[in-house]
């Protein structure tokens, strides 16, 4: 088999997530939390697992059909998954998207720290890290709490 | 939290100098700078000396302590110093009695407590964080009286004002930090004012599990302070000599989930005249007081000990902080 026919067909409308590496394509689901899209019937999404590449050797690809990327999911994904490729397709024309880095994540992901004014019950805190990249990690403005940039999947909101 | 609260001369302390505090939000130490610091101290300086008088400053201003947490020490320093400076005082002090125990949020007290007009909150609440949520909450300055085991600005504020009276100076000192470095609320707070500081050298003698945070390492690193870790009896012995202040916190058995790995370490973080014998004569020993064990009563009468001095500073810092932060008038 071609890997031309492993890429299943082309989409007119949507997003490309490829040079993922491999196996990680999960990961990128619970980044976008796509399990809150259940509802949405005209998204389907294709995981591709292991496929042969050039750059990588082997490597993942998410098709996002009929589903846009936020900006501020495009950065997060290139921060958690420097190596991955954003393209989005309108009317079958392919747009390379290059996000910068977030300075600041709000919301999406749950402080580390129990004891964390943003993890007590019914207060109205919203979460809020700073990313210092060259460190390797997200710091929770609130508790001063470090989180590894390699653990965000496992600390995602809903 | 706007600056424009400043009452008084408009921005200018009783000292003649720029007034850096009024209005500002006093969360955390790694918010301070030097000069916020030597503010404070040089009027904490001119209170004790008697020579700036600052009774009736705050005549007309309300000032609001919330204590979500038993802190008698804390509350009752703070409560002296704003009465003494002539601010009126509303306290929610007992939370088995308050509003909170029934299970009001946080938000909603800073809420609720604004609507009464005061001009400053003073807060001592178990979660880390919580400072922060208040000050951006609250329209009026934010004072952390204690956020959980992440700081307590006021304590460091006293403790580098205590070590710049007694060494003389608190650039270059060589610091020697023992005990429960990774719960204490003190030691980050410590750490964030020293490293304004120019040579200071940090020893953090504590057992692997209770050793400092790794964001209180970085903050460090990051700003070229030099610190080194000490664990086993004899690393700890070995670094004694070295230092000009021993800075005792307390250990405590709940931190250990095996008892007897407690009691294997205990030993090595009691300071007695035994301990003290290794260091320089002039050793100076802080503790954040109140003291269980860890700090013998027999330390208490030598020339080393430092910790009552140390407790007596936190009247003047608050004082300082509270008429800074409010801009009271001369
Ligand atoms: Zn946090």
């Amino acid at each position: 088999m071609s890997s031309e026919s492993l890429l299943v067909r082309k989409i007119d409308w949507g997003t490309v997530l490829d040079h993922i590496p491999a196996w990680k394509g999960d990961q990128v689901i619970k980044l976008l939390n796509l399990e809150s899209l259940k509802q949405n019937p005209d998204v389907s999404v294709i995981v591709l697992h292991n496929v042969p590449s050039k750059k990588l050797g082997r490597k993942d690809i998410v098709k996002l059909y009929h589903y846009m990327v936020s900006e501020d999911e495009a950065k997060i994904l290139a921060l958690v998954l420097p190596q991955i490729t954003i393209n989005y397709i309108r009317d079958w024309k392919v747009e390379k998207h290059s996000p910068g880095l977030p300075e600041k994540i709000v919301g999406k992901i749950r402080c580390p720290e129990t004891t964390c004014i943003t993890n007590v019950e019914r207060e109205p805190a919203t979460t809020r890290y700073i990313v210092m990249k060259e460190h390797g990690v997200i710091a929770c403005e609130y508790c001063d709490t470090l989180l590894e940039i390699e653990r965000i999947p496992d600390f995602l909101i809903g | 939290m706007p600056s424009s609260l400043s009452g008084g001369r408009e921005g200018v302390s009783p000292l003649g100098l720029k007034n850096t505090l009024a209005g500002r939000d006093i969360i955390s130490c790694r918010d301070l700078s030097r000069e916020d610091a030597e503010l404070v101290f040089r009027l904490a300086e001119e209170v004790n000396s008697g020579t700036i008088h600052l009774e009736d400053t705050l005549v007309g201003r309300k000032v609001a302590l919330i204590f979500v947490e038993p802190s008698t020490r804390t509350f009752q320093s703070f409560y002296v110093a704003a009465r003494s400076l002539g601010a009126e005082v509303l306290s929610i002090h007992d939370p088995a009695v308050s509003s909170i125990a029934k299970g009001e949020t946080l938000y909603d007290t800073v809420k609720m407590i604004e609507g009464y007009g005061v001009d400053c909150i003073v807060l001592r609440h178990p979660a880390r964080g919580s400072a922060r949520f208040a000050a951006e909450a609250a329209s009026v300055p934010v004072i952390n009286a204690g956020s959980g085991s992440q700081e307590h600005p006021t304590q460091a504020l006293l403790d580098v004002f205590t070590i710049k009276s007694k060494l003389g100076r608190v650039d270059g000192a060589k610091i020697g930090m023992l005990g429960d470095l990774r719960y204490s609320r003190t030691i980050p707070s410590l750490c964030y004012l020293l490293a304004k500081y120019n040579g200071v050298e940090i020893f953090f003698m504590a057992p692997h599990l209770l050793q400092v945070r790794r964001e209180v390492e970085l903050y460090l690193s990051e700003r070229g302070v030099t610190y080194r870790k000490a664990v086993e009896a004899d690393e700890i012995k070995e670094v004694m000599p070295e230092l000009d202040v021993l800075y005792v916190t307390r250990i405590q058995k709940e931190r250990f989930p095996d008892p007897t790995e407690y009691e294997r370490v205990r030993g090595s973080y009691v300071v007695d005249a035994k301990l003290l014998s290794y260091g320089r004569s002039d050793l100076g020993v802080m503790h954040p007081l109140p003291r269980v064990d860890e700090l013998s009563p027999e330390v208490d009468k030598l020339p080393n000990a430092w910790y009552f001095e140390q407790a007596r500073n936190g009247l003047p810092i608050r004082k300082a902080l509270l008429h800074l932060v409010l801009g009271g008038a001369e």
